[in-house]
């Protein structure tokens, strides 16, 4: 089998189990409204304020709720012990860490959908323009989130004091998201997409080395 | 201790094997937790179609060792070969056919039962058209379409036992399959057992179960991570 | 042995290790004299500009500690030799402090010179996160319970960290570069010979400085390694003749 039908077997089954927990819009999406309504909150109600802000705080609500989805994909595996039997798996492990990541990347796409249409109306975003260029940063920044979470989130699934240094250790490798989706995202609302390459070609870098390292190095994770 | 590394055909069905190679064969095998040693200086050779029966106390380590011969954990200290492969350089051919049913099950809880079984044949290359039938086997026919978290601790176990007739690995290891099952149950993991025998596969049985496991040619006790002293089987071919 | 096992093995002797203090010493005093008698002051910023004599060297290191451990990831998942996850994690650690020392003496610079104690500066940003970055990787080095386990997960976080961080650094600069904020570091066309001579004294101190804490730290690791390993041999019949002596350690042959 090779690796891509692997990484689809896993994916699908991640997949699966996301449609019947309902976890995503159990619990993801509404903490990310939640996140959203106190920026709001916090930074007054100003609408020019808010506006300018937007970007930011929407892709901020997106990394603080992924977290949640990355920690979710890998407690499945930790109920009865799974994540073992995939290592035990006759499989190249790699196919583990790209079939979850695709999993989560649906599930993050679905959740900045809804986010995308709270900020328009909590905050006045116009979406108009240049969907090309929003859809690409959507794209290619949940790209390489993804990857970056499902990668590290082997590190969350066992007790101990695993679960506090998720986000350490996620947020700081996943600031060029952070930061170019933000600038893709507020030059797609203000008109000006096309100044925006330069940016995507940014994400695009980001996903192919994470995406890349992760296929080599995925296994060595799993091992004990 | 033979050591291949090429993709060569298991043990069962090596046509002409002067001296067979051993389905397990562990020399100095210790396995350390932090500062505690789970299993001491273990030597051990298991003769391929064997069926040896496991015995000890709770914490004496026959889980540890288990999951060292599947190779779940990797040995601190020592080697071994697992049905003629490597245990620390050949995982993936003793991953292929070896299979452990432990205390853990391995399944996941959203999925039905028929579905965790359809995963487990993706991933292990295995045609699924036998799911339905291997289901009938342990009694889960119409429970298979349910989500294996409404299922009692008898019927997840059960699952497993399917995901094992389905597999039919070369090397067994059983760790306490009897915990949890009704007689039924019971009796079903003895089928499984006889069979794998009877195929020629060598399977390893570890219970407290005193009424359970004279099926077994041999056995080995383990205390405080240590085997007491056996001697070699009778040699086969030699 | 190779002969990078034979200076490895030279340099963590003790007389090395003496030999690597003797030279930091003598070339962080060099540094000291050079950065605040020899030098002139700056003409711009007067004598605060004499912060770059530890600013650049510390930040320099802080990088090149990052590198040791990026290398040492690699081979150690190539070979499984376990020396090689001790050398990453000491650089780590004595990369620690030097990022830490580059941020600060970076803020202290900033709040004269800018009149902020940070600036968002491409370099000092991307260091923030490579700080963070270490702190997750010593943090995830307390978890796992086996050597082997722990050694895994370490590499990888240093590769992937590794490759990520230039990526950091090419998205702060670009948006840095829509604000028109002045960098930290805009030395090079008006030094004056003097002080481009401390500055490559000052590098090669701190190089010392840091080989010289990374052997001190390697030592301290196989102090750690024989406790454990008496701790054990008595139930284990071992005789730690070999600290660590795991089937990674040995060199596999059939």
């Amino acid at each position: 089998m090779s690796l891509a039908r692997q990484s689809a077997a896993v994916a699908a089954k991640d997949v699966r189990i996301e449609i019947r927990g309902r976890y995503a819009l159990g619990a993801v999406v509404p903490f990310a409204a939640t996140v959203l309504i106190a920026f709001g909150l916090s930074l007054g109600p100003d609408r020019t304020l808010l506006q300018r802000t937007a970007p930011g705080l929407l892709w901020l609500a997106v990394l603080f709720a992924s977290v949640l989805s990355f920690r979710r994909s890998y407690e499945s595996e930790g109920e009865d012990g799974a994540l073992e039997g995939l290592l035990l798996a006759p499989i190249d492990k790699a196919a583990i860490f790209l079939g979850k990541a695709a999993a989560v990347f649906a599930q993050l796409v679905v959740l900045e959908a809804v986010v995308v249409v709270l900020v328009t109306g909590l905050f006045g975003l116009s979406l108009g323009a240049s969907p090309a260029t929003l859809v690409g940063a959507f794209v290619l920044g949940t790209v390489g989130l993804a990857a970056v979470g499902s990668m590290f989130g082997v590190l969350a699934e066992s007790p101990r004091a695993r679960e506090a240094i998720f986000p350490l250790l996620v947020l700081p490798l996943a600031t060029p998201v952070l930061i170019a989706g933000v600038k893709a995202t507020a030059l797609a609302v203000a008109h000006r997409g096309g100044e925006a390459h330069g940016w995507l070609g940014l994400l695009l870098a980001f996903d192919v080395v994470v995406v890349g390292a992760g296929t080599l190095v995925f296994g060595q994770l799993l091992e004990d | 201790m033979a050591s291949r590394t090429t993709d060569a055909p298991s043990i069962a069905s090596h046509p002409d094997a002067a001296a067979p190679v051993p389905a397990i064969a562990l020399s100095g095998l210790t396995r350390v937790f932090g500062v505690v040693p789970a299993i001491v200086r273990i030597d051990l050779r298991i003769g391929p179609g064997e069926v040896v029966l496991l015995r000890g106390p709770n914490g004496a380590g026959k889980t540890t060792l288990l999951r060292v011969v599947v190779t779940a954990l990797s040995p601190t200290y020592g080697s071994g070969s697992v049905l003629g492969f490597d245990l620390v350089r050949e995982r993936d051919q003793i991953r292929r056919r070896a299979e452990l049913l432990g205390h853990r099950t391995r399944l996941y809880e959203d999925l039905t039962g028929r579905e965790n079984l359809r995963f487990a044949c993706s991933l292990y290359g295995i045609d699924d058209r036998g799911v339905d039938e291997a289901l009938e086997r342990v009694g889960l026919g119409e429970a298979g379409a349910s989500r294996v978290r409404d299922y009692s601790q008898g019927m997840r176990q059960r699952v497993a036992l399917a995901r094992t007739i389905l597999r039919r690995p070369d090397l067994l290891l059983l760790d306490e399959p009897y915990a949890g099952l009704d007689g039924g149950g019971k009796d079903l993991v003895d089928s499984l057992v006889v069979e794998a025998a009877g195929e020629g596969r060598t399977v390893v049985l570890a219970t407290h179960d005193a009424a359970r496991g004279s099926m077994a040619g041999r056995m080995l006790f383990m205390d405080g991570g240590r085997l007491a002293p056996v001697p070699d089987p009778a040699p086969v071919a030699r | 042995m190779s002969t990078a096992e034979r200076l490895m093995a030279k340099m963590t002797a003790r007389r090395g290790e003496r030999a690597l203090g003797a030279a930091a010493l003598m070339g962080l005093t060099a540094t000291a004299v050079f950065g605040l008698l020899v030098t002139p002051p700056d003409a711009d910023e007067g004598n605060v500009f004499r912060l770059i004599y530890v600013h650049v060297p510390s930040a320099w290191l802080a990088y090149l500690s990052f590198l040791v451990v990026f290398v040492c990831s690699v081979v150690y998942l190539v070979t499984k030799r376990i020396r090689w996850d001790r050398l990453a994690a000491a650089s780590a650690e004595v990369g620690v402090i030097f990022i830490l020392l580059t941020l600060v003496v970076g803020s202290i610079w900033a709040k004269p010179t800018w009149g902020t104690w940070w600036t968002w500066d491409p370099r000092l940003t991307t260091t923030a996160v490579l700080f963070l970055v270490y702190v997750a990787y010593l943090a995830v080095r307390r978890l796992p319970d086996g050597p082997g386990r722990r050694a895994r997960w370490s590499a990888v976080i240093g590769i992937v960290a590794f490759v990520d961080v230039p990526i950091v650094h090419l998205s702060v600069a670009w948006w840095r570069s829509q604000h028109q904020a002045p960098a930290i570091l805009h030395v090079a066309p008006r030094m004056a010979a003097s002080m481009a001579a401390a500055l490559i004294v000052g590098v090669v101190a701190f190089t010392f400085l840091y080989a010289y804490l990374v052997v001190l730290r390697l030592r301290v690791g196989r102090l750690e390694e024989r406790l454990v390993a008496e701790a054990l041999s008595p139930r284990l019949e071992v005789t730690p003749a070999h600290p660590a002596a795991l089937p990674e350690e040995v060199p596999a042959r059939g």
